[in-house]
């Protein structure tokens, strides 16, 4: 639009000069301070949202559906060293800013110098704390984690996956390493014999869900157990009578037929001996055309009876490997509860195979896990390196704004592990 | 204009400590209602740990933050946002909050049982079963 005169005011425009532009001050504080207030108030935001999304998960979630801070090997003491050291920290950066505010440079440098310790003990601390999620396996991954919510055929079948990818790891090892010795090769094949294929041959066969479940949830039981489970201790108990019992059954069958093979393969070599005798003293004496004289009535009866032993032998060999396949399976379960069933800590524990396990909302747990504490240390991580640009400053009268700044993110940092405390390691 | 300069610095620090003292005492007192009877109703042994977590985050707000000497901006900033952050959780509470409320007991205790197994039939595990992938 074109500016236009008007006549109302001819000469206003003329008269009046622009006034210089002068800021004022709205809010009575520093730009920087307001700055990182508007900042503390998104995180604000961003913190409610993440922390109370990890409550209403908490708290929806019934009793026992959520691993305890005990099963996932969270402690208790850890989390409550770092608490204090956090707030160790708050109290020492509100030294380090009125040290600056008063002009005791070296008294601010070294409040500074100490949150900065603090600051990188709780990372430690923290490191310690990933470390052994990590070597437990409590951790989200892709495209599926370690952490089951139920004992399922979906549960059995990554199972079976992973277990059968290590076997293959393993077998390719030429040298066996410190971790993975023969032994722990060993160890897998009586888990997939004795206890997976197990399993799921009990899964397939049965037809009463209650025995699907119990086969299947000892089964979880025993690869990493959640608590003391009393059915499940009756229900192997009962289950390896029954073995023992069906293993007795099997065993004279066994010897009779072994006893069975013995006397037919020694009659067989008699009987073939004899025959060859008779055979080489019938070929001895050829007639005038030149040829044997045909076999003997003995000779035909020994062969007739040779072939029926050998027929026998043929049979009870049969017999013997069709009782092996029956015995094999009962024995490998034998021998795989007689081995695991006193790891109170669980077959993944002892041996440390990271396979997968049951842990009911194990996986929510550990993306939540992660993505608090995570966003948490990266906050830390964030205000160390402030920390360390600061330091070799001179922290004076002039820099107290900044070290007050600096210090209200330090203390919003606070705030949150004082709610994350305990929501990861008390409830 | 400056947050906390008409205060005397000896009673700063003494105020400062005294704050100090009081967050490692509420610490310990969370710990000691995550290890007590309170906790016999969970729900109210978390509400309590919560609440002690808000007093201990309202002292480091009021006195580290030196918010207790800050003119009433410090609502327009701060209050809103908890708002907001507040709002978004609370959407989440109908279908993720009490995602369980309803499910029937069999859900929480039997496996699916449909499916089933197909190459397990008789008797198929041996330590001859050693399968490479």
């Amino acid at each position: 639009m074109a500016p236009q005169q008007t006549n109302s005011k001819p000469s206003d425009d003329a008269k009046e000069q622009p006034a210089p532009l002068v800021y004022q001050r709205a809010m009575p504080m520093s730009r920087g301070k307001l700055a990182i207030w508007l900042f503390l108030s998104t995180e604000i935001m961003f913190f409610t949202a993440l922390i109370g999304t990890y409550i209403v998960l908490r708290f929806g979630a019934p009793e026992g559906s959520w691993p305890t801070p005990a099963q996932v090997g969270v402690m208790e003491w850890l989390g409550a060293i770092n608490t204090f050291v956090l707030i160790c920290s708050s109290v020492t950066i509100v030294f380090a800013y009125e040290s600056a505010k008063s002009d005791r440079i070296r008294a601010a440098r070294g409040w500074l110098l100490v949150t900065t310790l603090l600051a990188f003990g709780f990372l430690g601390v923290k490191g310690i704390e990933y470390a052994s999620k990590y070597s437990h396996g409590l951790y989200p991954q892709s495209p599926r984690s370690l952490l089951h919510d139920r004992s399922d055929v979906y549960y059995l079948s990554h199972f079976s996956l992973q277990l059968k990818q290590r076997i293959a790891e393993l077998e390719d090892q030429k040298t066996p390493t410190d971790h993975h010795d023969p032994a722990t090769l060993e160890t897998l094949y009586l888990i997939q014999s004795g206890m997976l294929n197990w399993t799921e041959n009990k899964v397939g066969v049965s037809n009463d869900p209650n025995m699907k479940r119990l086969a299947l949830e000892s089964f979880a039981h025993q690869i990493h157990p959640l608590a003391d489970r009393p059915d499940i201790d009756k229900y192997l108990a009962d289950e390896r009578a029954d073995l023992e019992e069906q293993q007795q059954t099997i065993a004279p069958q066994f010897s009779d037929l072994e006893s069975k093979l013995e006397a037919a393969q020694k009659q067989i070599s008699q009987l073939s001996d004899s025959i060859a005798k008779l055979e080489s003293n019938r070929k001895s004496k050829p007639n005038v055309n030149g040829d044997f004289p045909p076999p003997t009535e003995i000779e035909q009866k020994n062969k007739a009876q040779l072939e029926d032993a050998e027929k026998t032998a043929k049979d009870a060999t049969e017999s013997i490997s069709l009782l092996k396949q029956q015995m094999n399976p009962i024995e490998r379960r034998l021998e795989a509860q007689s081995r695991f069933n006193q790891f109170e800590d669980g077959i993944n524990e002892h041996f440390h195979l990271k396979l997968p396990m049951v842990i009911p909302n194990g996986n929510t747990w550990a993306n939540t896990y992660f993505m608090l504490t995570g966003f948490h240390a990266l906050h830390v991580v964030i205000g160390i390196f402030v920390f360390l640009i600061l330091l070799p400053l001179e922290l004076d009268r002039k820099r107290a704004k900044v070290m007050e700044n600096v210090g209200l993110y330090w203390h919003f940092v606070d705030i949150v592990w004082i709610f994350l405390f305990p929501m990861i390691y008390l409830f | 204009m400056e947050s906390t300069g008409n205060h005397n610095p000896k009673r700063q620090r003494t105020v400062f400590l005294t704050v100090f003292g009081f967050l490692v005492l509420l610490t310990g007192l969370s710990f000691w209602v995550a290890n007590s009877w309170i906790m016999e109703d969970r729900m109210i042994g978390w509400a309590v740990m919560l609440g002690i977590s808000a007093c201990k985050a309202m002292l480091v707000i009021a006195f580290f933050m030196h918010l207790w000497w800050e003119s009433s901006w410090k609502y327009a900033l701060t209050i809103p946002a908890l708002f907001m952050g507040s709002m978004l959780v609370l959407l989440l509470v109908p279908d993720i909050g009490m995602r369980t409320d309803h499910y029937p007991k069999t859900r929480e205790r039997l496996s699916p049982q449909a499916v089933t197994v197909p190459e397990a039939t008789g008797n198929v595990s041996s330590s001859q079963d050693r399968t490479k992938s």
